[in-house]
């Protein structure tokens, strides 16, 4: 049976103090969440924002730069240091990440599809966790919805992930939709959100993939 | 010689450094080479010198870090180390360029910065901003999600294709070679660096692709069609050996290192 594969979506504003620094002790959790549930068998991919904000708090602008230039100069400045602070807190149980930047135009170019999908599953073979972004320096499409939603459904089609981890608080509860049913599911903690996972794999049938494109439309309206 | 003095009156200058100056021949990495790079450029950046740095060795920095001593062959491989490598690549460039309290950025470009005319111009804006707010952008091919792995060819088109996207004035490809040679240095004793090239003719770019295979796999062709594409736009390029980064200070100085690629609408406004 092949291995499950997840998507999880991080809005950077739950990983960040009020100062707008990266909260150290939430990004440690998450990199321990998130290499444990690697370490159970799964395929995890990291659907990331935050580099306009962390570009915004290097460069001491005084609030998000509100025209779109500036927003991209800080996407570019701040992604090296997502980046590196995923690095650093994933460093700490020893797992391997990687950068992936797309441009959700991507959809429209089935060999970057193909090509993006062999990476995946290559990186994935050799345990190492993608973290993937927007590439917001080149591209303005999706530069507003800094909160990647719109990415992470595209990662998880090009993934052909089982589930979407579509909002995850690290106050302990994580709310996971399965591919392909109209579920969404709240759970609490972390070994909740593992025995849900659990369950949902022993649902499906082995090997066969979830249609991860058919996500219920009220998604947005699900409130926590 | 005096053709060197343009060189000195530079303000926007793209700094292109392959592997072979980032590593040791083992593959490793060479941190005294990069602290120095880092030192050269925060420097040129402090005399008001805008600068952009296109870097390769995202998928060296890979293997590197996933203990494999040797690089895959296979594409999906490369551009998974590429992904790994990047990401370590700019933590090493953002600590050393953080000793010389220089602010860096990251860039990453596939093809379609020259094909779709609205990421060219995203790009262009993008890197334009990061130059006034006194950034060093550090710039490389989107390996990742290439579609095949010679979409720029090589970094050496894509620095050129950079300098010209970001109107620079001049272009310095850092290579394991000190320029452009009469001959194959390694076989032909009569062989002399060449200083300055006016033109670049069809003899001359026979010479680069040599007859020699030896000559040719060093990479002269594709850093003569980068200084093409940067000549025919205006723009000065100079091709030298990035054993000692801080040859950049010589070139701006307008010593004679390296092979000078001359501007076309410079040349033209000497005969005029």
């Amino acid at each position: 049976m092949r291995n499950q594969t997840i998507v999880v979506r991080i809005e950077i504003s739950t990983l960040l103090d009020r100062d707008g620094k990266i909260n150290h002790r939430k990004m440690d959790r998450l990199a321990m969440v998130l290499t444990n549930l690697h370490n159970s068998g799964m395929h995890v991919l990291v659907v990331t924002s935050g580099a306009i904000a962390l570009g915004t708090e290097k460069l001491k602008l005084r609030c998000t730069p509100d025209s779109l230039v500036e927003m991209q100069a800080a996407a570019s400045v701040g992604q090296a240091e997502l980046i590196r602070w995923y690095q650093h807190f994933f460093d700490g149980y020893n797992q391997i990440v990687a950068q992936v930047l797309l441009t959700s135009d991507i959809i429209g170019y089935p060999q970057r599809v193909e090509n993006t999908r062999n990476t995946f599953n290559t990186l994935l073979d050799m345990s190492i966790i993608p973290i993937i972004n927007e590439n917001d320096p080149v591209s303005t499409a999706d530069i507003e919805f800094d909160d990647n939603y719109p990415l992470a459904l595209i990662v998880a089609e090009i993934a052909q992930a089982d589930f979407i981890v579509i909002k995850m608080e690290m106050n302990g509860k994580y709310m996971i939709v399965p591919g392909g049913n109209s579920l969404a599911v709240v759970v609490d903690g972390e070994t909740e959100l593992q025995e849900k996972l659990e369950s949902f794999s022993r649902v499906k049938i082995p090997g066969e993939r979830n249609g991860v494109v058919s996500f219920p439309a009220s998604i947005g309206e699900i409130v926590f | 010689m005096y053709r060197r003095k343009v060189l000195k009156d530079k303000h926007r200058i793209v700094v292109k450094i392959g592997t072979s100056s980032l590593s040791y021949p083992n593959g490793r990495m060479n941190f005294h080479s990069i602290e120095k790079l880092s030192y050269v450029l925060s420097a040129l950046r402090r005399r008001g010198i805008q600068v952009v740095l296109v870097t390769s060795g995202a998928i060296g920095v890979g293997a590197g870090r996933l203990g494999l001593t040797e690089k895959p062959k296979e594409l999906a491989k490369k551009q998974a180390l590429a992904a790994v490598g990047q990401a370590e690549l700019m933590k090493i460039y953002q600590k050393f360029f953080g000793e010389f309290n220089q602010t860096v950025s990251q860039v990453l470009l596939t093809k379609d910065v020259v094909t779709i005319p609205s990421r060219n111009l995203n790009a262009k804006r993008t890197i334009m901003k990061l130059l006034e707010m006194d950034i060093i952008p550090i710039i490389n091919e989107n390996d990742t999600i290439a579609t095949n792995e010679i979409e720029f060819g090589d970094n050496d088109t894509l620095s050129a294709i950079v300098a010209s996207l970001v109107e620079a004035d001049l272009l310095v490809i850092l290579s394991d070679i000190d320029g452009l040679y009469s001959a194959d240095p390694r076989t032909e004793m009569s062989a002399e660096i060449i200083h300055t090239v006016p033109e670049i003719t069809p003899e001359l770019e026979k010479l680069a692709s040599g007859t020699g295979s030896s000559f040719s796999t060093g990479g002269m062709v594709t850093k003569i069609s980068a200084a093409k594409i940067c000549t025919n736009d205006g723009i000065d390029c100079i091709i030298t050996s990035g054993s000692d980064p801080s040859i950049v200070f010589d070139i701006l100085e307008g010593r004679e290192v390296g092979t000078h690629f001359i501007a076309r609408n410079e040349k033209l406004l000497n005969h005029v």
